[in-house]
């Protein structure tokens, strides 16, 4: 079976007819994006259509057995359990996804907090009926629609009013299929009600073969009610052949607060993006990214802030750093409603070539329909100092030396604003450019 | 553009037609509605054009027959049925008015704000032909004798075709080929007329080239092409446009604008538009499509836009610059101002191509009323064009609560050392502003005036100064109403 | 000395953003004098300076101010300027393009059509801006450029005491209330509107510190707190208030 959308496929809950109806809501509005797609003007997604994915758990998958392995290590890994591992260098609580497929939620919770799988909120008759898909339009995310049609794995979660949550909450996904092409679809819904506050943390990393080929399409749902908060991190380093599709649609209410990082440094294709609605009063936002490449690879950053109404506030840095034949995209909307007056949107874009083949296209743009607003954006691309190389070597410091410390320095400052210190740590030690060339 | 289109004959004829009181007769014979094979063949017949030229034409109209009106714009206006239209010489309707009591009062008025001499208001409102008003003949065998005397063509196009095939057929189409878009293949197939510009080698021109005496040319240039080639080391100055509003029929204009620069020379275009931009409710105004684009082919060759748009209903303008010598510079500098319930697309495109090019473009957006304004601009870097430099910076400001203000630039970077700049703000003006200006006695009015005037006024400076001072009052005039 | 009352304010009650800040505050400025308002910071002073010129935002809820016998709070702000009411701001605002000769241009033809005078000569004016411009250490060069857009604390200052000079208002208020001005261009600034002073116009002087008053002598100086006058008394009380503090007096009441 070849194609992204196939049919056939059995999913939970398709005798909930909502469910099924929002599912085939997903399989009608999915279009491939081509390159005349203007929201996909940059990443292209020509090969993506030819390949030859199978849905991650289903039986096709786990019929290929290991005469077609190609981890090259004698026995096949991909279907045999692992034990869940974490390299992260601070406490929380961990929730485990195989090749995207959800493992135990083992750990308690503190009072007000809910989390489960997914399909279980929606057996046990949870709200997330009143969450799933409201904010999305699916013509316009056509990714989000085809996450729609095989909605299913993904967890739900529900910080109750007041609650505040020490530790992060922490989404770990390991891919280490080897034998195939395997694509996975992630559904998480994230709640938090009013003067809730809680972290999350993404992290995808692969543990099969470097080589391989995957697809991963995530869909995070986040509301975030009156005065409450989130920060919400992020750490993308998919195998370097991946496919990396994700989006993040935020809604946040009167005085809430949607603080982002994410730093991507793997696959082949990624993008991330980022959808927020500053609703009400007050809301505000700020979403910050790194992302370093090198290789063939493109890797794409995307974000789409709405003011929609009076004294909201947005705040967005982005940099990157491109090498090899690789190519940096980064494309930020802000959108002021005509009602939306003394709001702020800030945005900058900045972004390193580091070799002649590397490429970056940006897109910054405003929209705008109020007049009592402050609205910037800026946009800067170049290449390394040579003054500030030579006065390193001049030192004594190698070349390629120098060069990890002035690029390092360059992402640091978007780093360093990262309030919780473990998670900035951990971030500053993930953000080093990548020496080999693939 | 159009009305203020080349007229051959000004610059062609002897005086003696003057004295006759002689104007132009395209008006006189019209071809019928509608576009086909047939009509483009009639134009080309009338003008008396060689084949290659009628074929170009075919060759476009074929091409755009296949071609979609583009909708990515932010512009939404009633779909145009080009079937509709007169491509050639459209009939006048109006009877011209006797004397300046029957000419609209209004129309009178702004005359009189923008300083315009009694004499070309007679002109402007169709009172009386041109050559009544201006010492023309002596005003024009100057201007040609200085011309010829150093080796400048400038005439119409029509006339290029006949007297300087060679150059023409060169490069017509070279910089925008008539696959480059919807409205710039519509206007291949069938431009009216025109200006020609021809500096030779080595030749600085010695006066600003100006359409602005050039305004009774009615309902030419509809479809407007404008051919400009700067050879090796020369230097030439063009102004387009004028500051008075022109009341014109047509609502649909399509033009062309192709300018060459070749090693060592040097361009400035300016351009003033000031078409009908409807009535307070958005009724009517003039929708311009227009295609300009400069190549810069020779080495330290330099092109240099500066424009001041406040009329139109629709405006979708881009005028680029394809820097293919090295160390070429372009340029562009825009004032943009839509008020009432005006529409503008506009911006430019910086293309690097050659090595140590630089390109600079400062735009500044005023929106009033219930216009719609978006800056679209693009600036690539081609993987050889090592060193490229760009700064942008462009700046909007709104004007009241139901106008909309948009910036959408595309910066598309393949070369490491490339230096690309872009910046962007929107704002309104500053209560804070408003009111030290009232502090020290100013109205409003003059407040919001003064202060929208020095917002521009890094672009006005790059007009020759006649110019920036009636575009100044022209934005002052384009913001009546805005306040309060 | 005569005894022409300029401004007359009674019981003035203003806010802003819904914080009463001047409350019930009473003051009679006579020609030729020069009045000093001195006060601890945050007590609100300047917005007594912004309340009188109109500023959008201040809110007067009770009271009356005339100015020349005329209602001065039912004028909008620029006919209160034009009447020759002249704030002499903390913190000018930069304006982008707008040259200081353009604007002070437009100023002075908008006073003198309100006075029923014709406009300047453009070249007369230049001329007069540049001799004004000289005595405060304005260069030609200064004037060419936007007003107050790069200029420094002292420079902007003295912009705005060329404003003062061509303007020639019948009350100018100088809110110095907590800004920080180097002592030269104190000295600069307080000779070009010493050199103002005539038996017709009068001064407020709106101040924190003591040193201004070295410069530009009182004939009054008034102790504000609590949104209105606690005390009074000559340019001694200022000298006493330097020694003592706030404290005293604000206890006072």
């Amino acid at each position: 079976m070849s194609g992204l959308l196939q049919k056939n496929i059995d999913l939970a809950g398709s005798n909930i007819p909502w469910l099924e109806g929002l599912r085939d809501k997903g399989r009608e509005a999915f279009i491939l994006p081509t390159a005349k797609t203007e929201a996909w003007k940059y990443t292209k997604l020509r090969d993506l259509s030819a390949d030859d994915f199978v849905l991650s758990g289903t039986d096709e998958d786990k019929s290929h057995g290991e005469e077609h392995c190609t981890c090259g290590q004698g026995e096949c890994h991909c279907h045999h359990h692992h034990e869940p591992q974490t390299n992260l260098p601070f406490a929380g609580y961990e929730i485990h996804f195989e090749n995207g497929i959800l493992q135990t939620l083992a750990f308690d919770l503190p009072k007000g907090v809910m989390i489960k799988p997914l399909m279980e909120a929606v057996f046990d008759g949870d709200d997330v009926k009143k969450y799933l898909g409201k904010d999305i339009d699916l013509a316009s995310y056509p990714f989000a629609a085809l996450n729609t049609a095989y909605l299913e794995e993904g967890v739900y979660i529900e910080i109750e009013e007041g609650v505040i949550l020490s530790k992060p909450i922490i989404l770990i996904n390991h891919t280490h299929s080897c034998h195939q092409n395997i694509m996975a679809y992630l559904r998480n819904v994230i709640v938090l009600e009013n003067d809730a506050k809680a972290t999350i943390i993404e992290d995808f990393e692969y543990t099969g073969e470097e080589k391989s080929r995957y697809f991963n399409n995530i869909v995070n749902e986040i509301y975030i009610n009156k005065q409450a908060k989130l920060e919400h991190y992020k750490l993308q380093n998919e195998a370097y052949k991946a496919v990396h599709i994700s989006l993040s649609s935020v809604r946040v209410r009167e005085g809430g607060f949607y603080e982002s990082f994410c730093c991507q440094k793997g696959a082949n294709l990624a993008r991330n993006e980022t959808k927020i609605s500053l609703k009400e009063e007050h809301a505000e936002a700020v979403v910050n990214a790194v992302y370093l490449m090198n290789g063939w690879a493109t890797i794409d950053t995307t974000t789409d802030i709405e003011h929609l109404s009076p004294n909201t506030k947005s705040q967005q840095l982005v940099k990157g750093v491109v090498g090899g034949n690789a190519k940096g995209v980064f494309q930020g909307k802000i959108h002021i409603a005509p009602n939306a007056v003394k709001t702020e949107g800030r945005q900058l874009h900045k972004a390193l070539l580091l070799s002649d083949d590397a490429e970056i296209d940006c897109k910054p743009e405003l929209e705008i329909y109020a007049d009592d607003v402050k609205c910037s954006h800026g946009a800067a691309s170049g290449e390394l100092d040579k003054e500030q190389l030579f006065y390193m070597r001049s030192r004594g410091i190698g070349e390629e030396e120098a060069k990890r410390i002035l690029v390092e320095a360059y992402l640091n400052d978007v780093i360093n604003q990262i309030s919780q210190e473990d998670i900035k740590t951990w971030m500053l030690s993930q953000a080093t450019i990548n020496q080999e060339e693939k | 553009m159009d009305n203020k289109q080349q007229t051959p004959e000004i610059l062609d004829e002897s005086g003696d037609k003057y004295k006759y009181g002689f104007t132009t007769d395209i008006a006189s014979e019209t071809i019928s509605k509608g576009l086909s094979e047939d009509i483009i063949r009639q134009i080309s017949l009338k003008k008396g054009e060689p084949d290659w030229l009628l074929e170009f034409r075919l060759q476009a109209y074929r091409y755009w027959q296949q071609m979609k009106e583009p909708t990515w714009a932010k512009l939404s206006y009633d779909k145009i049925d080009y079937q509709d239209l007169y491509y050639y010489s459209a009939p006048k309707q109006k009877v011209a008015p006797k004397s300046l009591a029957e000419v609209d009062p209004k129309l009178l008025s702004t005359y009189e704000k923008l300083g315009i001499p009694l004499k070309e208001q007679e002109v402007l409102a169709g009172v009386v032909a041109v050559d009544a008003v201006f010492d023309s003949v002596s005003v024009a065998t100057t201007y040609r004798a200085k011309l010829a005397e150093k080796g400048i063509i400038f005439c119409s196009i029509s006339e290029a075709v006949r007297e300087h095939p060679d150059l023409v057929k060169q490069y017509l189409g070279s910089v925008v080929p008539y696959t480059d878009n919807f409205f710039a293949c519509l206007n291949s197939a069938v431009f009216t007329d025109g200006s020609f510009v021809y500096i030779p080698r080595g030749v600085k021109c010695p006066m600003e080239l100006s359409t602005y005496f050039r305004i009774n040319a009615q309902n030419t240039g509809q479809f407007e092409r404008t051919l400009i080639v700067a050879d090796e080391e020369s230097y030439v100055s063009y102004l387009e446009g004028c500051t008075a509003p022109q009341r014109d029929e047509n609502q649909l204009h399509a033009a062309i604008v192709e300018i060459v620069v070749l090693k060592n020379a040097e361009v400035k275009y300016s351009t003033v538009q000031n078409w009908y931009p409807g009535d307070k409710n958005g009724k009517g105004g003039v929708y311009n499509f227009v295609t300009k684009r400069a190549a810069c082919r020779g080495e330290n060759s330099k092109i240099s836009w500066t424009q001041v748009e406040t009329g139109s209903a629709v405006t979708w303008k881009y005028p680029s610059c394809i820097l293919q010598g090295d160390n070429s510079v372009g340029e562009f500098y825009s004032v943009a101002l839509t008020n009432n319930y005006q529409q503008a697309d506009t911006g430019t495109k910086m293309i690097h191509i050659g090595k140590n090019t630089t390109s600079k473009i400062i735009s500044k957006g005023i929106s009033a009323g219930h216009s719609d304004q978006t800056y679209r601009g693009l600036v690539r870097v081609s993987p050889n064009a090592d060193n490229a430099r760009n700064y942008s910076q462009c700046d909007s400001l709104l004007i009241g609560k139901n106008c909309g203000s948009h910036t959408v630039p595309y910066i598309e970077n393949r070369n490491k050392s490339a230096i690309l700049e872009h910046e962007a703000t929107t704002s309104k003006i500053s209560d804070e502003q408003l009111f030290y200006c009232q502090q020290r006695g100013l109205d409003e009015e003059t407040a919001v005036s003064l202060i929208v005037n020095g917002f521009c006024k890094e672009v006005m400076q790059h007009l020759p100064l006649e110019f920036a001072i009636e575009a100044a009052k022209l934005i002052n005039i384009s913001l009546e109403g805005s306040v309060g | 000395m005569s005894k022409t009352p300029l401004l007359e304010i009674e019981d003035l009650c203003a806010r802003v953003a819904d914080k009463e800040i001047v409350k019930d505050f009473s003051l009679t400025i006579n020609e030729g004098e020069v009045h000093a308002i001195m006060g601890p910071n945050g007590a609100g002073k300047s917005t007594l300076s912004y309340v009188l010129c109109g500023k959008p935002g201040y809110e007067v809820t009770s009271g009356s101010v005339r100015f020349k016998g005329k209602d001065l709070l039912s004028m909008s702000v620029e006919e209160r300027a034009r009447e020759g009411l002249f704030l002499i701001m903390q913190y000018p605002v930069e304006i982008q393009g707008v040259p200081v000769t353009t604007f002070l241009k437009h100023a002075v033809n908008a006073v003198r059509k309100h006075q029923n005078l014709p406009e300047l000569d453009t070249m007369e004016f230049i001329k007069t801006v540049r001799e004004e411009g000289k005595k405060l250490g304005i260069t030609p060069d200064m004037l060419k450029r936007p007003i107050n857009v790069g200029f420094s604390g002292g420079e902007k200052k003295r912009l705005e005491t060329l404003q003062l000079a061509i303007l020639k208002p019948s009350l100018a208020i100088l809110d110095e209330a907590d800004s920080g001005l180097d002592i030269d261009a104190l000295k600069v600034v307080a000779e070009g509107i010493n050199a103002e002073r005539n038996e017709h116009n009068a001064l407020l002087v709106i101040t924190h510190y003591q040193r201004l008053l070295n410069y530009i002598e009182p004939d009054y100086v008034h102790i504000y707190a609590d949104g209105h006058i606690v005390k009074s008394g000559d340019k001694n009380l200022a000298i006493e208030l330097e020694k003592n503090g706030y404290a005293a007096f604000v206890k006072e009441q």
